[in-house]
């Protein structure tokens, strides 16, 4: 009697144990816990120390915040579902709980992209911490929404690959990168080549060509990557987003803007002349001045970005 | 600043992203570009000496002491003559 149990169970465990590890990267995160485990990267930072520090310091480390110091993408979350989609007659959302995937995607294909992989409940506690933060400075509301972001995972596996009629599907255990191998990691076993992690197009498919007409309600946020395109490129310009923010800064994986004293120096060349003369005019003799600025722009797309 | 046109429609601006669709004026400085700012200053009755301080400030949003940086400066002393023609 005892043995036939034990092998009724074992007969149920197997076929469940072989599904989950097919289905498994395809079951959706129903918490935002879930969401953080499916995308975890705490094994990274155990080898990968001065990566993950410098990434840690970029926006990308706090992609549905913004920054540290003013939270100006979470904030700008609520103004989108308080003073655009629960306006709009036609959205389908007239409280903050009726809010959806479908109505955070437009912001989160580039601000949280595996968004994708969660379901409505995850939306709807999303939208509860936006609104803990906005309305009452919860902390604990800040950190839950700084723990959603575009990490290690995002850029050397999910997003690695972009065409994938072309190179198949970014494959569960693998490592996205410039080599091919074996890689020490518990989960992320091999290393493979990503034929774009040096390419332009790899930052450029969150950085914003101009309205995104994928969604029901265009949204329009960055263009950078547009004015990378049609007026870097188009004016001779032959430097990729990696040479200039990773290489040449000296910054690596904390990529910056204006906010950093390596790119501010790097984005302009600034010349000021001065004269004072009389200036005659009819009658009068008028002594003034003339200041002429001049500034020349040598990052890989126009300034500002918005 | 890119100055993006609400719903892709009319003469008004849109701010938020959830409104952006399209560009209704393009002020923004391109890359390889140079572009000269010029300013002409009166000298006050009786003042001969100015300092003429140059700041460019990057604003991303709100005001300069809120969330603004600084990016260069520069000070120039200008003088006129006191006596002439
Ligand atoms: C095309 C991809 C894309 C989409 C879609 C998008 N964003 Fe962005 N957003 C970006 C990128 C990239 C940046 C940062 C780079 C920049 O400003 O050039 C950014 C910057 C921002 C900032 C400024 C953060 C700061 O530095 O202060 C806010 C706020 C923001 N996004 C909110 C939103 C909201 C809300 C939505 C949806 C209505 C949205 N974005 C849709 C890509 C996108
Ligand atoms: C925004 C996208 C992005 C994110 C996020 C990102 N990386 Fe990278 N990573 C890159 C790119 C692009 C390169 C190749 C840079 C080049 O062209 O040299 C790279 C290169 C690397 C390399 C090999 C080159 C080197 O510098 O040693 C390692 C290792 C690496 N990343 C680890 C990580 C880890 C660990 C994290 C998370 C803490 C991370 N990356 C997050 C884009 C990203
Ligand atoms: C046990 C240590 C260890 C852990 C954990 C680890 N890595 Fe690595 N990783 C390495 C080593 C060692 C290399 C270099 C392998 C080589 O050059 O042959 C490497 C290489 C890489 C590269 C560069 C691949 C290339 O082709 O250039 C990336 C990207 C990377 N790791 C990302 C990650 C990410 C993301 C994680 C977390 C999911 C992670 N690593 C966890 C040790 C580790
Ligand atoms: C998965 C989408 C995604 C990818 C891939 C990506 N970025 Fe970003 N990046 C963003 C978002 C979203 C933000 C803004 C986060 C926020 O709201 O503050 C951002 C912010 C930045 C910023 C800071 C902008 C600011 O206003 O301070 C820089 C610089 C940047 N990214 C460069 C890069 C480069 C270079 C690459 C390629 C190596 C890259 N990004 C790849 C989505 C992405
Ligand atoms: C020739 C060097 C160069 C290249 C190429 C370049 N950048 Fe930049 N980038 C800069 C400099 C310098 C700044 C600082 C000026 C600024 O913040 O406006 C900057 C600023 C930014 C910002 C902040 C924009 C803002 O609102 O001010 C983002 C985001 C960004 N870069 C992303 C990218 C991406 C993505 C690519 C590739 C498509 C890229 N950059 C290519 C030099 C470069």
């Amino acid at each position: 009697m005892r043995l036939k149990l034990i092998l009724f169970l074992f007969f149920i465990a197997l076929p469940l144990a072989v599904f989950a590890m097919q289905g498994g990267e395809r079951k959706k995160a129903n918490t935002i816990d879930e969401l953080v485990k499916m995308y975890d990267i705490s094994s990274c930072k155990v080898c990968h120390r001065d990566i993950y520090e410098q990434w840690e310091r970029s926006l990308h480390a706090r992609s549905i915040y913004g920054p540290e110091t003013t939270g100006r993408t979470a904030a700008t979350f609520w103004t989108t579902i308080t003073h655009g989609l629960m306006e709009w007659e036609h959205s389908g959302v007239k409280k903050p709980e009726d809010v959806r995937i479908e109505h955070l995607m437009p912001c989160a294909r580039c601000h949280l992209p595996q968004l994708e992989d969660a379901t409505d409940a995850v939306a709807q506690e999303i939208v509860r911490n936006i609104y803990a933060l906005v309305k009452e400075g919860d902390e604990n509301a800040a950190k839950t929404l700084q723990k959603l972001n575009i990490n290690c995972l995002i850029c050397h596996n999910r997003n690695a690959v972009i065409h994938k009629w072309v190179d198949g599907e970014p494959e569960p255990n693998v490592i996205y990168g410039t080599k091919k191998g074996a890689h020490p990691d518990a989960m992320f076993t091999a290393m493979k080549p990503s034929p774009i992690m040096g390419e332009a197009i790899l930052c450029g498919q969150c950085h914003g060509l101009g309205p995104m007409f994928e969604f029901d309600n265009p949204t329009q946020c960055a263009t950078l990557y547009g004015s990378y395109l049609w007026s870097y490129v188009a004016k001779g310009g032959s430097k990729t987003c990696q040479q200039c923010h990773m290489h040449k800064s000296g910054l690596g994986h904390n990529m910056q803007s204006y906010r950093s004293p390596e790119m501010a120096k790097m984005a302009l060349d600034f010349n000021v002349e001065a004269i004072a003369y009389y200036w005659r005019d009819g009658t009068r003799v008028i002594p003034q001045a003339t200041v002429e600025v001049k500034m020349k722009n040598k990052a890989g797309h126009v300034i500002p970005d918005g | 600043m890119p100055i993006p046109q609400q719903f892709g429609r009319g003469d008004r601006m849109g701010r938020g992203p959830y409104e952006k669709s399209g560009l209704i004026r393009e002020t923004s400085l391109h890359p390889h570009e140079t572009r000269t700012e010029r300013f002409d200053i009166i000298f006050p009755p009786n003042i001969f000496d100015m300092n003429v301080e140059v700041e460019l400030w990057y604003m991303p949003y709100g005001t300069k002491e809120v969330d603004g940086f600084l990016w260069n400066r520069a000070d120039k002393t200008l003088s006129v003559s006191k006596t002439g023609k």
